[in-house]
């Protein structure tokens, strides 16, 4: 057993309200510089819907992640790494610039300084990497709050239902994805990496690329299957979301964490067991993938892990705070909270709690609760996303959810005990509760911060980040 | 003069290039890239990429032989100068056309394509220039030798090695066609460009990522 501690999050998508606050504050922190405008490290989808990039889900276009070859063992979707070094000249899945959006401005000069017209002066949308005029047709968030109509359609979690789907006005169903990198076990980029630049950091499991290290390969774009690693058209490197690691170095959580308006991200330590991370991602039917990446993530509690985390030489706050993680429980203590596409076997890191979901109106009963099958969004439309399929798992999810708050309808009313079998406890009920509804800040985040890092010269790297390297020299 | 192009201005080129880069590696490595613009323009890149550098991998390994390989040697294991000129010729001008297609073809893209405009940067256009006056004399030099009566493996070749043995003979230059000197001063601009230029990356050929592990791990620098 070689343990190894990982910073993890926690989405719980039933209060997530769509409200974009994550990717603005992110993007107002890492992306607003040049060649950098259209990456959104962290963005919010409406699902069903196409995404960002578009199709981003669609692996036979871009043959993200893992599969298990012949013999069963692991190998990226884009090609082994002989045949991969053959793309270096042109890799046939790296998307374009066209497949996220062009990013724009306005020509707001020419309302103030257009001099007189008989017209009413207008600001023409502007590229902002040609720095020529252009015509908007796509961009961030094109189909927010549409879940409707040819980009709903094209959605590969719909597809895959196989079913016709009817978009009736009584069956359409709406809800949101925020998404980030997942900061994986089995990172798909890292292996990609043909010059090494990127790693996952041996003390919190944050993948990061060296911007001096990165040679602009590119092979990390497409082999990420969530499409979290983007390519700077100025720096001519790769970049990606690093979950705020100086923020976390300081105790405080991701700027998406800290300012999302729901209160719904959750933010805490996991131990995990590195030797079994490989046989884990590698597990043969990939229905089975997320309930064997619980099986990695160790209790902090047992005093083995503990003798074994310090022999890792993991401090004690950090066992501390992986025996106060909020991550820890929602998904391995209750188990409300799914991988996304646990089918990419990159074993994410970020994890999201099903949402629930209004009672079909077809459904015709008086119950004050719904069944999970019940709701109107479909349990095999979330299947798809976080299961790999499987609805059982992600129906026992939903009821588990439903459980806690027929629990503490009952508590207050005083109507004795739920009827039916449950798979929790009272207290574990309530500890739901006391996280999920009330979601107190020192509740959700439980980051230890006992880094010895001289912030000496941090100040100056401020404007560039550490990423652009504008007057050279940067080391 | 001739003392200066081909027994100083070498070694000045040579200076460049390897200091330049070692320079460049260790204290600018943030911007060593291949400035890949496959993101900006994917159509046109997919041929046009690949057969450079295919092309540029033969036209190298031709002038490691031509070159750096002496006459005596190739003797030895039975290779007369006649069939040598007709290899080499031959082979030669498929590799040579092969690669400037090739060069030409992403010359085309990076001066119609509107969007790599961005990904062109004033040195890159000096580059260009200068690749392209190496090409086309090293090209018109091979073509123009067609019949063979000039033999550049005891001139050019004895000279070249004579700069790698740090004992300059510039003699072995005299009585070298106007279109191989020309092709010598090209590729001594390009090397003396080479460590500002984005031609860096072809030291970064990764083939560790063959025996490396997929995942890496690294400490956080207690810097």
């Amino acid at each position: 057993m070689k343990i190894k501690a990982q910073v993890s999050m926690v989405l719980n998508l039933d209060k997530c309200l769509g409200c974009h606050t994550c990717s603005i504050t992110c993007k107002n922190t890492w992306t607003n510089r040049e060649g950098a405008e259209y990456m959104y490290f962290n963005n919010v989808e409406t699902r069903p819907g196409v995404g960002y990039p578009r199709n981003w889900e669609d692996q036979e276009k871009w043959k993200g992640g893992w599969t298990l070859d012949n013999s069963g063992k692991l190998a990226l979707s884009t090609g082994s790494k002989t045949n991969r070094l053959m793309k270096l000249f042109f890799h046939p899945e790296q998307p374009e610039l066209k497949d996220y959006f062009e990013p724009w401005t306005y020509d707001y000069e020419t309302l103030i300084h257009g001099g007189r017209k008989n017209n009413q002066p207008v600001a023409r949308p502007r590229s902002l990497v040609t720095k020529q005029k252009m015509e908007v047709t796509w961009g961030p968030n094109w189909d927010d709050d549409l879940a409707g109509g040819q980009h709903a359609r094209s959605d590969v979690n719909l597809t895959k239902m196989g079913q016709d789907i009817v978009f009736d006005y009584e069956e359409v169903f709406m809800r949101y994805l925020p998404r980030l990198c997942n900061h994986c076990l089995n990172p798909a980029c890292v292996a990609a990496c043909p010059s090494g630049a990127i790693y996952k950091r041996d003390e919190d499991g944050v993948v990061l690329v060296s911007q001096d290290v990165c040679r602009g390969w590119r092979h990390c774009v497409p082999s990420c299957p969530y499409k979290k690693i983007f390519y700077n058209w100025e720096t001519n490197k790769a970049e990606k979301c690093v979950f705020c690691y100086p923020r976390l170095e300081n105790g405080l959580p991701q700027i998406c964490a800290e300012t999302c308006v729901g209160r719904m991200r959750y933010v805490g330590v996991v131990f995990y067991d590195m030797d079994k991370v490989e046989a884990m991602a590698a597990t043969k039917n990939e229905q089975d993938i997320y309930e064997n990446t619980l099986d990695l993530i160790l209790d902090p509690h047992d005093p083995e892990v503990i003798k074994a985390a310090r022999a890792e030489g993991i401090s004690e706050a950090w066992i501390k705070a992986a025996q106060k993680s909020p991550v820890y429980k929602l998904v391995k203590e209750w188990g409300v909270a799914l991988p996304l596409h646990p089918e990419y076997r990159t074993l994410p890191m970020v994890w999201y709690v099903p949402p629930l979901s209004p009672i079909l109106q077809r459904v015709t009963s008086d119950v004050y609760l719904p069944d999970a099958h019940e709701m109107r969004v479909p349990v095999q439309y979330l299947a798809n996303l976080f299961t790999a399929g499987n609805t059982e798992i992600l129906a026992r999810t939903l009821q588990r959810v439903l459980d806690m708050r027929e629990y503490m309808r009952r508590r207050e009313t005083g109507d004795g005990p739920i009827e039916h079998k449950v798979d929790l406890t009272e207290d574990q009920m309530y500890g739901m509760y006391k996280l999920l509804a009330l979601s107190k800040y020192n509740d959700r985040f439980v980051i230890p911060s006992d880094v010895k890092v001289s912030r000496e010269g941090r100040l100056e790297m401020q404007h560039n980040r550490g990423f652009a390297c504008p007057t050279g020299g940067c080391q | 003069m001739n003392l200066f192009l081909w027994g100083a201005l070498p070694y000045i080129a040579f200076t460049f290039l390897i200091v330049g880069t070692l320079v460049r590696f260790f204290y600018f490595e943030r911007n060593w890239t291949t400035k890949s613009s496959e993101f900006l323009e994917k159509k046109q890149l997919r041929i046009a990429n690949p057969l450079f550098h295919f092309g540029l991998l033969c036209v190298i390994g031709g002038h490691v032989v031509g070159v750096l390989i002496p006459k005596t040697w190739t003797a030895a294991i039975g290779i007369n100068d006649h069939l040598y000129h007709e290899g080499a010729l031959y082979m030669g001008a498929v590799a040579g056309i092969i690669f400037i297609v090739g060069f030409l073809l992403l010359m085309k893209r990076r001066f119609t394509v509107p969007a790599m405009k961005v990904n062109t940067s004033g040195l890159d256009k000096w580059l260009y220039l200068f690749l392209t006056l190496a090409i086309f004399s090293g090209m018109a030099g091979t073509l123009l030798n067609a019949s063979g009566f000039f033999d550049y493996r005891v001139s050019i070749g004895p000279w070249f090695r004579s700069l790698l043995s740090f004992m300059p003979d510039p003699s072995l230059m005299e009585g070298v066609p106007f279109m191989f000197k020309f092709h010598m001063l090209a590729w001594m601009v390009v090397a003396i460009i080479f460590p500002f230029s984005r031609l860096v990356h072809c030291l970064s050929v990764p083939l560790n990522y063959l025996t490396r592990p997929f995942i890496v791990y690294r400490k956080r620098d207690e810097k």
